[in-house]
């Protein structure tokens, strides 16, 4: 086939493949806009069981698992609970550049909305479930620093989280506190599979080109330009999808030095960890027997070009969760902008992604994405609020 | 979307999709001893999605039975493959099935077989367009 014949069957293929509502421009979005836009939704996207985690939509996993969020009895001296990182008011991170556990840590706290859309957990992807996820900082000693008898005694000594844990795993089986622990792990990520963010301005705009509702979808802010985000950007590349990451990772430029002499590994040793770590879907704690959850554990491979590589996070209210990128080093979304308008290709990993390139943004421009940015934050944040345990 | 170009030995002509003997019809690649038809489940690839590939091998006239058969994925233009390393089980005479692949991104994908058989090794590369 010739070059121009090949194009051509490309195009019919695009054509004939085009979701209903695309195809023809609408309230001045042009068709490749709305084919994007319409790549990004709907929202807000259900959260599916997690065949690893039994109590997943347990309504009494998850008002167990919401009480030990907030309970700071789950660490050494009752000094700290998750949220006192994962601040309901500072949509579930800290504000902070680097975490604060007992003493500073190397990476910045992830907010938690719609964390249960991920497939991997944490910067470096360390943990392959969120109940797995949650394990680590309760036992990290830089962090919560309990154990897991000290998560068993908490449940087994507290009526109220007797109660709940018993209505949603059912009678004890045995003592093991690790056993506990993942327990308490579960219901936690049970609560955390409850957090999923309301509709936003983007969301809005896609409901009304998903209806072909010019009217509507005139309402969106005019100076958020999607060209920019979808097209020269390329950034919808990676940040592609409902949630706005494809959950996998890739080294930008971010310095990974965290201290003379110290590197921050990032993806390559999540994988080492994830691959030991007995509390993940390949292990005896995982309630999915055969393994149909845990592809991504079985087949995922490290090799050089990991070194350095860090989540691509979601960029759904990504305005409230300053500052950014796994250490925390820009404080604004102008500054994330600017980095990759000025990407110190030198930085790069040489077999890193060859799309990567400085953007070269006007000022307006970098307004403009940060415009588009601030549209994917939402209005309402739902959130549960069970009653006591009977 | 299903957006499929064969291409053989790097070069692009677009295959029609014919049975290759038995087994898998939904795609063709032609290599220079062997032919690879296969399908993938799901049929439509979504990005971040794992999916399995069913592959049947067909040695050409005068070629011997293939000995070993391998399924990589690349984004040339990218400079990177996958992130997970496929692993390959033989279902038959020639059939093999693959599973572990996900294509993370949208875009231009390239799936490699790579096939052994006494007639030596070959690459055969098909182009799959990823919206």
């Amino acid at each position: 086939m010739s070059p121009s014949g090949l194009t051509l069957a490309l195009l019919l293929a695009a054509a004939t493949a085009l979701p209903a509502g695309a195809g023809q421009s609408l309230a001045g979005f042009s068709a490749e806009e709305i084919r994007q836009v319409l790549r990004h939704g709907p929202w807000p996207q259900t959260v599916p069981p997690d065949p690893a985690n039994r109590v997943s939509g347990n309504p009494a996993a998850v008002a167990l698992g919401r009480a030990l969020f907030f309970d700071s009895r789950l660490s050494a001296g009752n000094a700290m609970a998750c949220a006192t990182c994962h601040r309901p008011e500072g949509a579930l991170s800290d504000g902070r550049e680097r975490a604060l556990g007992r003493v500073r840590l190397d990476r910045n706290t992830p907010g938690l909305w719609n964390v249960a859309l991920a497939r991997w957990f944490g910067w470096d992807g360390a943990a392959d479930s969120l109940w797995a996820f949650v394990i680590r900082p309760i036992l990290n000693p830089d962090e919560m620093a309990a154990t897991p008898r000290q998560v068993a005694e908490l449940i087994h000594g507290d009526a109220a989280l007797a109660c709940w844990h018993a209505k949603a795993f059912g009678p004890p089986q045995g003592t093991d506190p690790e056993r506990l622990l993942s327990d308490a792990a579960k219901a936690i990520a049970a609560y955390l599979e409850t957090l999923v963010s309301g509709k936003s301005d983007f969301d809005l705009l896609y409901d009304a080109l998903a209806q072909a509702d010019a009217a509507a979808a005139l309402r969106y802010p005019p100076d958020a330009r999607l060209a920019l985000f979808f097209g020269r950007g390329q950034c919808a590349v990676c940040h592609v999808g409902p949630n706005f990451s494809n959950g996998e990772f890739h080294d930008i430029g971010i310095p990974y030095l965290v201290a003379p002499g110290r590197v921050d590994p990032g993806r390559h040793g999540g994988i080492a960890l994830v691959k030991r770590d007995r509390f993940n879907r390949l292990g005896e704690f995982s309630d999915d027997a055969a393994g149909v959850s845990a592809d991504h554990t079985r087949h995922v491979v490290q090799n050089h070009t990991t070194y350095g590589q860090f989540k691509v996070p979601s960029l759904r209210n990504i305005e409230l969760t300053a500052p950014y990128m796994h250490n925390g080093h820009l404080q604004t979304l102008h500054d994330v902008v600017r980095h990759y308008s000025d990407l110190p290709e030198e930085r790069l990993h040489q077999d890193g992604e060859a799309l990567l390139k400085p953007l070269h943004l006007s000022e307006q421009e970098i307004d403009a994405l940060v415009a588009f940015l601030r549209t994917l934050t939402s209005r309402q944040f739902p959130q549960v609020n069970p009653a006591g345990c009977r | 979307m299903r957006r499929w170009l064969i291409l053989v030995m790097g070069l692009l002509p677009v295959q029609a999709l014919a049975d290759c003997e038995s087994g898998s019809t939904q795609h063709r690649a032609e290599g220079r001893a062997v032919t690879v038809a296969f399908a993938t489940q799901p049929a439509r690839i979504k990005v971040g999605e794992f999916f399995s590939l069913d592959a049947t091998l067909c040695p050409k006239a005068g070629a011997s039975a293939v000995r070993a058969f391998k399924v990589d994925a690349s984004m040339p233009d990218h400079k990177h493959g996958m992130n997970y390393q496929p692993s390959v089980v033989r279902k038959g005479d020639n059939a093999y099935t693959a599973n572990g692949l996900m294509f993370h991104m949208p875009g231009r994908w390239q799936l490699v077989f790579e096939v052994d058989s006494a007639a030596g090794r070959e690459r055969i590369l098909a182009d799959y367009q990823l919206d």
